[in-house]
Order: structure tokens, then C-alpha cells, then sequence
């Protein structure tokens, strides 16, 4: 289904979703947030990508597991906990933001259906913003089989067009959100699929980030596992969780017991996100650690995202949204890092 | 004003002569105007070598982990590190001196002046062009920077893009150098702790509402403890493993560890962390900005260090960074100190 939405309608067409909770980016000082938001004006469409992006939704930093207390005869009682399915809907999601989704469902599917992550997702409806302008100057998805405009993972896209949206459906749980506001939306002319057509070309060339040779580099890396190049490329590395918590498709969690009270027994397991990069993320409980410094741990994040996701899944675990790049505090650049690889192999 | 030359060149001398292993100081990167940190070890790289109002690291951080690599040198190479540290960058070098977490002899220091000038805020800068991209960005005398884009040459007043610390440096030259560029002339119109006046002004409720708001947004990426130079505890509170294990500490001795803070992100937890840092920097911090630039969510993170160093210049008339040999805040005691808060 293709529409067309004024701009003017679009804070209408939010109020109609009353019935879900609405996520949508919005400013706050210099940086832009990806919230749960009442008021419709609050949603700022323009903003460039959200410090975190939708896996801080579907894929909480914190997620209660089990509720644990100890009853008077000292029985140890366990309570599961799931999180409540409420349908809700995320606007302005970027089109990295929903590959990457789509990553992180195979990583929660396969043998163990990965309860608390599909309650969330199947209850989400993904509503797509394309980017005519790159909304990072590191944006490079076109190089990780992205695009700016692409629909994967994606209910509905839109295309922003001057005054007004191209909206366009993708799956029924987008077309059941069109339906429930129908006299808001209009048919698109010919026109304006031109002008979809055009500004999507234009996006793509103002892509200017790339890697040099992708396809190439997850074979490289399988040789490289003792390379010096991991040394030299994390020298600055400051261990710390920028990079991973900010990356779309970094999934890594741990389960810890939080315990409240300790007679009688009372806490809840939790599962937080954990990252590679922190040094006691791979420590034994020996004192042994498999990973000890930042050159073993760089080599895990390119290795991972690059060659054991690719040998798993058939696809990078990188959609090229540039957080990792924009906000390291020393500037180490997956591009970079990427490219001196293909120097390496040839 | 420093000529980036005359920087190159004493870099270069340094490691013909063989006086210093390598140098860390600031080279061009891929993300934007954003420096690098450059580890220099032949002559000739010196030629990456950079020196404007970008390089707003604090390079003594990585003395911590030369230090720990040394350590762990069967044979280590004994010739100091080559370090080029700011005004501010020299004070954390102070207080990494008085704490003897570094030996003199271990470094040499090539000090810049930011002379009337300072570094600048990135964020700031973005607003005040408009989306117009910088290339190159220089120092000018008349409080000025001369920033170049695709549109030309501007001249911008330096206060409007100055990094916040920069606008309340106590001394934006280096306090302690090998050898000193640039010279010791320091800005002026300063407010040395300006940035608290607004947030003094708010009441007990209003300023736990205004941290309760800003802390819950922390993710925990413990960026801010990690860029931190003084943050350089080998064991750290806020870690799940936070002490030491060896193959012979028991499952005992494990068992019976306290856990600080958890590693949820909720109100509680996040508070202890950063209330522990707060007062693990009190006496400390030598106010190089450093964890409030990394901090992706934006927290306000210097305010909270600014507190501490203003009570300790009120409390105990107490000044960090700027003397190797007085003695730490923390870890001394005066006849006349106050004790009206001890209750
Ligand atoms: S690796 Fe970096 S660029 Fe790729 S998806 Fe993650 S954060 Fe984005
Ligand atoms: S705080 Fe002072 S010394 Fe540090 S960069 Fe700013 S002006 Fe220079
Ligand atoms: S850098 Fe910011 S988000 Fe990260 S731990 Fe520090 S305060 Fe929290």
C-alpha cells in the first residue's frame, strides 16, 4: 500500500495510535533520544540518527528474568517474569536500525526462541524514516548491503518529500496502523513517486563513507587471528562500552542475581547487556582471562561482526549506522580498521 | 603562539637522540576534526604530528597504561615516554606525580600553551556553523579562531566555541615541562567556576529532580571512568569482578566479596557509581572535561567534579595540579582544618 501524508497530518495520524505506546525520536540539547513520548509535537523527524537505537526497546538494557524469596519454611520460591506485550510503535527508525533488527533475530532464534526478546519484537511495529540526507557524516550502509532507503525489517517506510510523507506499507501490521487513521492519508500521484524515485538516488550519492572491500574481508580475516595489525590499530583503546552499547547489533548479555535482602533470601536475575570491550567480560572465575588486553578485544568486535557472523548468519553483523565511529572518544574507525585488513590480504 | 614546527622539531630531536622511547601527542583521525591519539616512535613520523584547538584529549591517560605495560616487560625498555601535555593535561600529570603513580624520570614533557586561548567544544562549534562542515581550525590573537570551510574563511570569538573548561582555566599554560612552547600569558575574563552559579542557585529537591533525570540516562559504558587519567585503580567498584582473582583465591574468599553496584542501569546503581567516582576525583580532578566530551548521553559530568574542587579550595583552601610535592587532599590533615561537618 502507497500513501501520501502531509506533514501537517502526521501529529494526527500519532494521536490515533493511541491505543499503542509510542516510541519516537526527540532533541534534547545536542544529542537526540529515541523515547516513549505522549505529546506528538514532541517527535523530531529531522533528527540526525538516536544516540541508542530501537534495540534499547526490543532488547532492554535491563530485563528481569525471575523473582526469587525464600518462604518461612525456607523454601526457595521462584517467580518467572515476562514482559507484558504492549503493542507499540517506533517512528523515525532509520533503515540500519531495522537491518539490524532483523541481525539480532537470528541471534534470538535458532534452538532456544528467545522468549523476552520475541515478546517485545512481535509486539512492535517498526515505522521507517529514509534518509535523504545521511543522518551521520559516518554513515556507510550502502557498503554493508544497506541502503538509505531500504525497506528490510521495515512495516512501513516513509520518504520524507518537502510538505509531505510517501507512505508506504510493507506488512499488515503497517497497513492495520494506515487503516486506523484512513482519511488522513491520500493517493500518491505519479509525481510523487518520481519524486521518491529522485530523492532516493540523491541519498545514495551523498553517501561519501566507505569500506573498500567488503567481500573480500571476511576471508582475510581468517587468517589474520595473530596478526600484529590488532595491536597497532588499539593502541588508544580506552576499554571502554561506547562501541558495543551504541552499536545496533551488539547483542551480548549477562545474568546476574540482584539480591535485595539476604534473610530471608529475596532478589531478582536480571539480564543486562555486557560488552567484549570490558575487560572482565571474558574473566574466569580462576582469575584467567582468555581476552586480557585491548588488542585481543578489538580483534573479537572485527572478527565477530565480520567473519563468525558471516560464517553463522551469511551476512555482516554491521549495517554501517557509524555510531561506533562518531562516538569513540579516541577515534578508532571501523572504516579504517577495515580497509588496513584488505591492505593486509593483498 | 606555538609553531607547529618548533613542536615537530624538538619531537624530532627527542627520538634521534635516542632520549625518549616514543611520544604520544595528537594527529589528524577520520572522524572529522576529531584528533587521534599518535604513539610516535621513528623520527620521521613526526611529520603527523598536529597542534590546534582540536586536540582536546588528555593525553596523560596513557602514561597509565605505559605504566602497566612496563610492568608487565620481562626487559623493559627504561628511557622515558615523550608526552605533550596542555595547561590542564599538566596539572593531571601533577597529581599523577604527588600520588607517585608516576616517576619523574619516566616522562618528559613537551608543554603547549593555549596561550590566551584553549580548545575548543565540539557540539558548540556544530551549532554555530549550521550544518556547514569545518576543515581546519586555527588560533588567532585577538580571542579569535579562524575556521575554514567549504564556504571560506570565519573568523569565530573564541569564547563562543571554547570548551566550557577552557572559559574557567586556572592557568591555561603547562605548570611543570621539560620544555615549554608557546608562552605563559593567560587568558583573561575568566570565571573559575562559573558553570555552578546556575546550579548553586537550584534548591536541595530541584537538584536531586535535575540528577535523578540526567544519572538515569547513563548506560554504564564507563567511558567517562575509562578516558579519566586519575581513574586508574586496577580494581574499580563498579566492575562485577572487582578484585583481584588468582588461581588461588577460594571459592570462600570469592563468595564473601561485596558487590557495590550492580551492573543494571537503574537510579540506585548509577548513583552509587557516580558518587563514588565523584568522591574518589574530590581533591583530584584537574578539570580536563574529558569525561563529560565522551559521555555519548550528554551528562553533565564535569558539574559534579567542579562541586568538589570548589569545597575543597573553601573547605581546606586546597589547589590541585599545581605543586608535585604538596600533599593530597585526601590523605593529609591540618590542625586548622574545619571540622563543622564531621557530626
Ligand atoms: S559496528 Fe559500528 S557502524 Fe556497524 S552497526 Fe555497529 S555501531 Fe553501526
Ligand atoms: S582547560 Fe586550560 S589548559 Fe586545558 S585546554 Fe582549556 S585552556 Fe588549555
Ligand atoms: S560516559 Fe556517560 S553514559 Fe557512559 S558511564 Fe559515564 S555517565 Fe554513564
Amino acid at each position: 500500500m502507497e500513501k501520501i501524508l502531509t506533514k501537517k497530518s502526521f501529529p494526527q495520524w500519532v494521536k490515533k495510535l493511541s491505543l499503542y505506546k509510542i516510541y519516537a525520536p526527540v532533541r534534547d540539547n545536542d544529542i537526540c533520544n529515541l523515547e516513549a513520548i505522549d505529546n506528538p509535537e514532541s517527535i523530531d523527524l529531522d533528527c540526525s540518527n538516536t544516540v541508542l537505537s530501537p534495540k534499547k526497546i526490543i532488547f532492554p538494557q535491563r530485563e528481569i528474568y525471575l523473582e526469587f524469596e525464600t518462604s518461612d519454611e525456607n523454601k526457595l520460591q521462584v517467580k518467572e517474569i515476562l514482559p507484558e506485550e504492549t503493542p507499540s510503535v517506533i517512528f523515525g527508525v532509520r533503515p540500519c536500525d531495522a537491518k539490524a533488527l532483523t541481525l539480532t533475530d537470528k541471534v534470538f532464534s535458532g534452538d532456544f526462541k528467545d522468549p523476552y526478546y520475541w515478546k517485545r519484537r512481535n509486539s512492535t511495529t517498526l515505522i521507517g524514516l529514509a534518509c535523504n540526507i545521511p543522518p551521520s557524516p559516518n554513515c556507510f550502509c550502502l557498503s554493508v548491503g544497506g541502503s538509505p532507503h531500504s525497506k528490510e525489517g521495515l512495516d512501513i517506510l516513509m520518504t520524507d518529500l518537502g510538505d509531505k510523507y510517501f507512505v508506504e506499507s510493507l506488512s499488515e501490521k503497517g497497513s492495520t496502523l494506515i487503516n486506523l487513521a484512513k482519511p488522513l492519508f491520500q493517493q500518491p500521484k505519479a509525481a510523487d513517486k518520481k519524486a521518491v524515485e529522485k530523492t532516493q538516488a540523491e541519498a545514495e550519492k551523498k553517501i561519501v563513507r566507505q569500506i573498500k572491500d567488503i567481500k573480500k574481508i571476511p576471508s582475510i580475516l581468517e587468517n589474520m587471528f595473530d596478526s600484529p595489525l590488532w595491536d597497532k590499530e588499539s593502541l588508544s583503546c580506552l576499554r571502554c562500552g561506547i562501541c558495543t552499547y551504541l552499536c545496533p547489533t551488539c547483542h551480548c548479555f549477562d545474568i546476574n542475581d540482584e539480591v535485595s535482602s539476604s534473610s530471608p533470601v529475596k532478589g531478582k536475575r536480571v539480564r543486562t547487556w555486557d560488552n567484549c570491550q570490558f575487560p572482565d567480560f571474558t574473566m574466569h572465575s580462576s582469575g584467567h582471562n582468555p581476552r586480557p588486553d585491548r588488542s585481543s578485544r578489538l580483534r573479537q568486535r572485527i572478527l565477530h561482526k565480520f567473519q563468525y557472523f558471516v560464517e553463522l548468519y551469511k551476512d555482516y553483523q554491521c549495517t554501517g549506522c557509524g555510531r561506533c565511529i562518531s562516538k569513540c572518544p579516541v577515534g578508532i574507525d571501523i572504516i579504517e580498521v577495515l580497509d588496513k585488513v584488505s591492505d593486509y590480504g593483498s | 603562539m606555538v609553531n607547529l614546527e618548533d613542536l615537530k622539531n624538538e619531537a624530532h630531536k627527542l627520538l634521534k637522540e635516542g632520549t625518549v622511547k616514543y611520544i604520544i601527542g595528537y594527529e589528524r583521525g577520520t572522524n572529522g576534526l576529531l584528533p587521534i591519539p599518535a604513539f610516535i616512535k621513528n623520527p620521521e613520523d613526526v611529520e603527523r604530528l598536529i597542534w590546534d584547538p582540536t586536540c582536546v584529549f588528555n593525553l596523560t591517560r596513557f602514561l597509565v597504561d605505559e605504566k602497566r605495560r612496563k610492568a608487565s616487560e620481562k626487559e623493559p625498555d627504561e628511557r622515558p615516554v615523550g608526552v605533550i601535555v596542555k595547561g590542564c593535561d599538566s596539572r593531571a600529570l601533577v597529581v599523577l606525580l604527588q600520588e607517585k603513580f608516576i616517576n619523574r624520570d619516566d616522562v618528559y614533557i613537551l608543554g603547549v600553551s593555549c596561550e590566551e586561548a584553549g580548545v575548543l567544544d565540539e557540539k558548540k562549534l556544530a551549532k554555530t556553523l549550521k550544518g556547514k562542515k569545518a576543515k581546519n581550525i586555527e588560533f588567532t590573537k585577538n580571542d579569535n579562531f579562524v575556521v575554514m570551510t567549504e564556504d571560506g574563511k570565519t573568523e569565530i570569538s573564541a569564547k563562543e566555541i571554547l570548551a566550557e573548561r577552557c572559559l574557567e582555566c586556572k592557568a591555561n599554560f603547562p605548570v611543570i615541562y621539560d620544555i615549554l612552547l608557546g608562552e605563559k600569558v593567560k587568558r583573561k575574563s575568566d570565571k573559575p567556576f562559573g558553570s555552578l552559579e546556575k546550579f548553586e542557585s537550584l534548591s536541595k529537591e530541584e537538584r536531586w529532580t535535575f540528577w535523578k533525570e540526567q544519572l538515569d540516562k547513563c548506560i554504564r559504558c564507563y567511558a567517562c571512568r575509562s578516558v579519566c587519567p586519575m581513574c586508574y585503580c586496577d580494581e574499580c567498584v563498579a566492575d562485577t569482578i572487582n578484585f583481584a582473582v588468582t588461581a588461588d583465591t577460594t571459592a570462600e574468599e570469592k563468595a564473601q566479596k561485596i558487590k557495590w553496584a550492580e551492573k543494571s542501569p537503574v537510579t540506585s546503581e548509577n548513583f552509587v557509581y557516580h558518587l563514588v567516582r565523584a568522591i574518589h576525583l574530590a581533591g583530584r580532578c584537574i578539570d580536563c572535561g574529558e569525561c563529560e566530551r565522551v559521555c555519548p548521553l550528554d551528562i553533565p559530568l564535569r558539574l559534579l567534579n567542579k562541586k568538589l574542587e570548589k569545597e575543597a579550595k573553601e573547605l581546606f583552601d586546597y589547589e590541585v595540579g599545581f605543586d608535585p610535592d604538596q600533599p593530597s587532599l585526601v590523605s593529609s590533615f591540618k590542625d586548622e582544618d574545619p571540622e563543622d561537618f564531621i557530626r
